[in-house]
């Protein structure tokens, strides 16, 4: 199919919201309307993902190249489209989750003032642009201009209730964690410049992530690249400690949770070890830290989101766990497994998210003991989201299933035994977790708002179905997706898939059993309350925000009385001594003639001793 | 080390054709003569006058704009006349990569100030226009003098209109701050003055920069004198620890002072360094280079943590001045290619995003008067605009991409990097004491961009999210059509650097190379003579086909 070039149809993908941003932006009538720059902003998303689709359709790979930025003839810094399997399946993913996103907020947000979505839809805008961006670009360095700018849109898209104190707060440490991590990019960006220049024969540095960088580079230089980029994953991707920003980002409307924070945006930072792949092959030290910490905080977060009673939370921890699995799986060598989980993620938990929406637009809370007994109103989102669930919590068949088995077989493939437990142990937790969310946002003892809930509205359940089918279908992509990504795919049942299976579904029984079944009485669950509060106490949020607050204020306010005190009153002492030095020479000055007689007679003693002592 | 380097740079190029650069310097002087004739009873005529006068001269500054030689490294334009030939003072003025950005700056915030002031200034306009336009031309001739004592009378000129800003127009303790920035100021320039003296005595009967730079002097000489002059600028830019005049000299200034002080004024700190200081006593440079570097870092760290706890907008705003000129400072010090260009437009970009800043806080303050940031919180429902407004150049103050502050912190630290990790990894033996500071220095010179979005961003939190928490912001209304215009020239060019940065990094370009040429092998020998070998030894070969081609 030839209806335009690869690079056109990547400029069209990246430019069309480009374009809508600005048009909503700057066109301050449309934007104050409300509904119809909503649709603007649709139209935008809507020809994002035909070309994208057109571009996986496709298949060509092409590179469109220009110079940026120049100084002193030789630091350049370039900009454009490259495109290949990757890129062109991701950006398909995120036009897509974009697109369901946005048309989903038609119905999620009708309360809001017609000012409010205009604002809503410039950003969103933004944010497809940025992202798109990201994922077209040919070197490090587009990369991250895009990240930052996609940090700026997920800034203003947490702070878009800017009248709740609390959505503010959120916005604002999102940005400065992930800010903090993104200085290990820009550091790794230089140094991939400085060793680059090096190593190549003119002295001119890039910004490349291609083999032959790496190659060029060596082991030494791959691993300081490939660590201090990692740095900014953490950030970007919630990986343990830095992944504190995540949970409060919920502050932000459902369905830019649902976009920003499980499918696209927090993904970026695998997308950029993926991309980098290379470079990260070259440092196998950092590969095997991105093991371990992977496992650590998929098990880590796991933990956390079966006492949480916010059905946003849960699912803000378990998007957490699982991009510990794609950094596991890509520290264990499968570029593959770490992409593919990163495919059906972005599917089935922007369901769990848009569904999610349904529910807390149905009852107004956040709270699941305000839900409660919602699949009898809900039958057709109810079931969408059960759907995600069970792809989650990884049964056999549904999309989950297949990319986490692809991670934990390459886990045991490469020897990794501590990280390979960890996640499954990790897999049954997320099987309980969500068990326990179904069975208490869904069934159960109705909750106060569950007799007002009705089903969610078409605009609402359109793309909540159309998410649904990717949560079915898309681990059956797997093997066309290998293909795209240079790698081969082919399920079969092995013993990794056979216990994970099994701990899949031991954890939704288990959850079924204490949540839905009620097997346990809530006295007998009350004994394990010391530990769920302690789990929900947090110590490295609670750490986090002791150090930010005192720790900075403290310092702050240390060096405000250092500066007014020290530094300005030495220079007021300064003064002071000018002053009443000038006033004690003010003496000399008596004004009688007879005073200045003696003070000439003996400065001539004085000059005239002086000239003898010299001679 | 008696090696010197000639400076080809320092060469005027154009001398005897129309003087332009003497016309644009005087332009805003006439205009202000004329406004002295008026009577003072009639604001509009001075409002008028003042803004005309400023335009002229940024449409005299394009042509100068238009007639630069952006591929000529050397000075350009330039007049040169005999001025008093009693003494040997010529009037010497030229214009190269390095002084026309900042005259564009200028020139350009001159007229956007005037129309910021309309509301700002409530009373005697004569005199405000007066002031204004002799502190422009105080600015110009400032950049544009190429001997020394031109550039000492038009730098001691700008002090007495900004005194007078201060003083008529300012808060309630602008006693104290008039005093604090003038004496500071003028202990500096003292001291610069002894140094040109001694200077003048040395080359037997001239002021010229060119002269000056190629005397043979002494290391001793070199460090004192540097001292004398570095003294100067370091107070003007404010370095660390000599800041502490900054914070109460914009706090009580009125809002057009505080954007000329931080648009034009502090670079006049930086820019002296770069234009004198450096390449009339490299040696020194390189002697003081640790210690300024420190210095640089202090002032990131320090002003950022300091605009962090402050309760008042404006005074964050002043000592987030400070940090940020801490990394123009690090560019300077570094003096590699990159550090320079970055420095340079760094310098502009301040000017811009910092001016627009304290426009901003202005518009609020004519508004509610007041400026603490407790008194504020959830105007952004009542000012939309405004808040729009504010958060872009907030962008554009933390160095957020696509916005003119990440093109020059990037290249900034690009070369900062540079120069630390250069051989560290691949030859650790050589030169590990200055890399060392280089890299230690820089790492937590980084810690500044977080800082700085801690602080902009809480603030903003602070004024503009949460609930209307005063009935007194219920009735703030949002900007006018003038408030808005003038911000949006502001942040047109904000983005317009960032989008497309090449144009305005070319003005530069050759005349860095060409600065970098004589002056970084200088540098090197005295602070790390074993890179100063290496990168001889590498540049040689490049230099012989340089000139080769340009045969």
């Amino acid at each position: 199919m030839n209806i335009a070039s690869p690079i056109t149809l990547a400029a069209v993908a990246v430019m069309a919201p480009l374009a809508t941003f600005l048009i909503i932006g700057l066109i301050a009538p449309l934007r104050r309307s409300g509904k119809p720059a909503a649709w603007v902003g649709i139209l935008g998303a809507t020809t994002s993902t035909v070309a994208a689709a057109l571009l996986v359709v496709d298949g060509r790979s092409d590179i469109l190249i220009a110079d940026w930025l120049g100084a002193g003839g030789k630091f350049f810094a370039s900009i454009g489209f490259q495109v290949d399997g990757i890129s062109a399946s991701m950006l398909l993913v995120v036009s897509l989750v974009a697109w369901c996103v946005q048309v989903f907020s038609l119905g999620y947000m009708s309360d809001e003032t017609p000012a409010g979505l205009g604002r809503y839809y410039t950003w969103h805008s933004l944010f497809l642009f940025s992202m798109n961006g990201l994922v077209m670009s040919p070197n490090a360095l587009q990369l991250f201009l895009c990240w930052e700018l996609v940090g700026l849109a997920s800034y203003l898209l947490i702070g878009f209730y800017f009248r709740k104190p609390s959505a503010g707060r959120a916005a604002v440490k999102a940005f400065w964690i992930t800010k903090l991590a993104d200085i290990g990019l820009g550091a790794g960006l230089v140094a991939l410049y400085v060793l680059t220049a090096k190593a190549s024969p003119d002295g001119l540095g890039s910004f490349d992530w291609s083999p032959q960088v790496a190659q060029a580079i060596g082991t030494g230089g791959a691993t300081v690249v490939a660590g201090l980029f990692f740095v900014a994953v953490m950030g970007k991707s919630a990986q343990f400690p830095l992944h504190i920003w995540l949970p409060d980002a919920m502050e932000g409307p459902t369905p830019v949770s649902a976009l920003l924070h499980a499918a696209t945006m927090v993904a970026a930072g695998v997308y950029l070890v993926v991309r980098a792949y290379p470079l990260f092959q070259a440092a196998p030290d950092v590969l095997l830290f991105m093991t371990y910490l992977g496992a650590w905080t998929a098990i880590f977060a796991a933990v956390i989101a079966t006492v949480q009673t916010d059905i946003k939370k849960v699912l803000a921890y378990s998007t957490c766990s699982q991009l510990g699995y794609m950094v596991s799986g890509l520290g264990a060598g499968s570029l593959f497994g770490g992409y593919f989980h990163l495919f059906t993620h972005a599917g089935f938990k922007a369901l769990l998210f848009l569904g999610a929406g349904a529910l807390i637009h149905a009852v107004h809370s956040n709270e699941l003991t305000d839900m409660g007994g919602l699949w009898r109103k809900m039958k057709l989102s109810g079931t969408a989201f059960i759907l995600g669930a069970l792809a989650l919590a990884g049964v056999p068949g549904l999309a989950g299933f297949f990319s986490k088995d692809t991670i934990l077989e390459a886990l045991h493939a490469s020897g990794q035994t501590v990280p390979w437990l960890m996640l499954l142990l990790a897999a049954g937790l997320t099987a309980f977790y969500m068990t326990r969310v179904v069975a208490l946002a869904l069934f159960g003892k109705p909750g106060h708002h569950t007799e007002h809930a009705h089903e969610a509205p078409a605009s609402m359940l359109i793309p909540v179905l159309l998410l649904a089918v990717t949560a079915v279908g898309a681990g059956y992509m797997g093997g066309p997706l290998a293909k795209m990504v240079g790698a081969e795919y082919a399920f079969h049942w092995s013993m990794t898939g056979i216990i994970a299976t099994s701990l899949g579904l031991l954890g939704i029984a288990a959850g079924w059993a204490i949540y839905g079944a009620r097997i346990v009485t809530a006295e007998q669950l009350a004994v394990f309350a010391p530990i769920g509060n302690f789990i929900r106490a947090s110590a490295v949020d609670r750490s986090a925000a002791w150090v930010y607050r005192n720790a900075m204020l403290g310092l702050g306010s240390g060096i405000a009385w250092f500066d007014r005190y020290v530094v300005d009153g030495v220079m007021n002492l300064t003064a002071w001594l000018a002053m009443s030095g000038g006033q004690q020479l003010r003496t000399f000055q008596s004004g009688r003639a007879g005073d200045y007689v003696y003070a000439v007679l003996v400065g001539v003693v004085l000059l005239v001793a002086a000239g003898l002592w010299n001679a | 080390m008696e090696t010197t380097f000639a400076q080809a740079w320092l060469e005027l190029n154009g001398v005897g054709g129309f003087p332009l650069l003497t016309l644009l310097t005087a332009l805003p002087l006439v205009f202000a003569a004329i406004s002295l004739m008026l009577p003072g009873d009639q604001p509009g005529a001075h409002k008028a006058l003042g803004f005309a006068g400023s335009i002229v001269t940024f449409l005299v500054s394009m042509v100068v704009w238009s007639r630069f030689d952006t591929g000529l490294g050397h000075m350009q334009l330039a007049d040169d006349f005999a001025w008093i030939p009693g003494i040997g003072a010529r009037w010497t003025m030229a214009v190269d990569g390095l002084s026309l950005p900042l005259v564009l700056l200028t020139t350009f915030l001159t007229p956007l100030v005037f129309v910021g002031a309309w509301s700002a200034i409530d009373k005697r306009w004569k005199e405000f226009t007066i002031a204004m336009l002799v502190l422009e031309t105080g600015m110009l001739g400032s950049l544009l003098a190429v001997d020394l004592l031109v550039f000492y009378v038009f730098w001691e000129i700008m002090l007495v209109p900004m005194y007078l800003i201060i003083g008529l127009w300012g808060g309630k303790a602008r006693i104290y701050a008039t005093l604090k920035f003038f004496i500071y100021t003028m202990f500096g320039s003292l001291l610069m003055l002894v140094g040109i003296l001694y200077l003048y005595g040395k080359t037997g009967g001239s002021f010229s920069l060119r002269e000056f730079a190629a005397l043979h002097l002494t290391d001793k000489e070199q460090l004192w004198l540097f001292g004398a002059f570095a003294l100067a600028f370091l107070i003007k830019v404010p370095v660390f620890p000599f800041h502490t005049w900054l914070p109460d000299a914009h706090t009580e200034a009125p809002t057009p002072g505080s954007v000329i002080l931080a648009g034009v004024l502090l670079k006049l700190g930086t820019y002296g360094l770069l234009r004198f200081a450096i390449p009339m006593f490299p040696a020194a440079m390189g002697t003081f280079s640790p210690l300024l570097l420190s210095l640089a870092v202090i002032g990131i760290v320090f002003g950022a943590m300091m605009a962090y706890v402050q309760t008042d907008v404006k005074r964050l705003v002043a000592y987030s001045s400070v940090s940020h000129l801490g990394f123009v400072m690090l560019g300077i010090v570094i003096y590699n290619e990159e550090a320079l260009q970055g420095a340079v437009l760094q310098m502009v970009n301040h000017g811009l995003s910092t001016g627009a800043l304290f426009l901003l806080v202005g518009f609020l303050y004519e508004r509610r008067h007041t400026r603490e940031i407790a008194d504020f919180g959830g105007i952004a429902k009542r000012m939309p605009v405004y808040a729009a407004f504010f958060v872009f150049v907030t962008m554009s103050s933390i160095a957020l991409p696509l916005t003119n502050g990440f093109v020059g912190e990037f290249l900034i630290f690009g070369g900062s990097f540079k120069e630390g990790i250069h051989s560290a990894m691949l030859q650790p033996e050589t030169g590990i004491a200055w890399r060392t500071t280089v890299l230690v220095g820089v790492s937590i010179a980084t810690s500044g961009i977080v800082l700085g979005a801690i602080y902009m961003l809480s603030m903003v939190r602070r004024v503009f999210f949460g609930a209307i928490g005063k009935p007194e912001n219920e009735a703030l209304h949002d900007l006018t059509l003038r408030e808005k215009l003038l911000m949006s020239v502001l942040a047109v060019m904000i983005a317009w650097i960032g989008l497309v940065p090449g144009g305005f990094l070319k003005v530069s370009e050759a005349t860095v190379h060409a600065m970098v040429q004589p002056n970084r092998p200088a540098i090197l020998q005295v602070r790390s003579p074993l890179d100063y070998q290496r990168e001889q030894s590498r540049r040689a070969p490049a230099q012989a086909a340089e000139e080769a081609k340009a045969e």
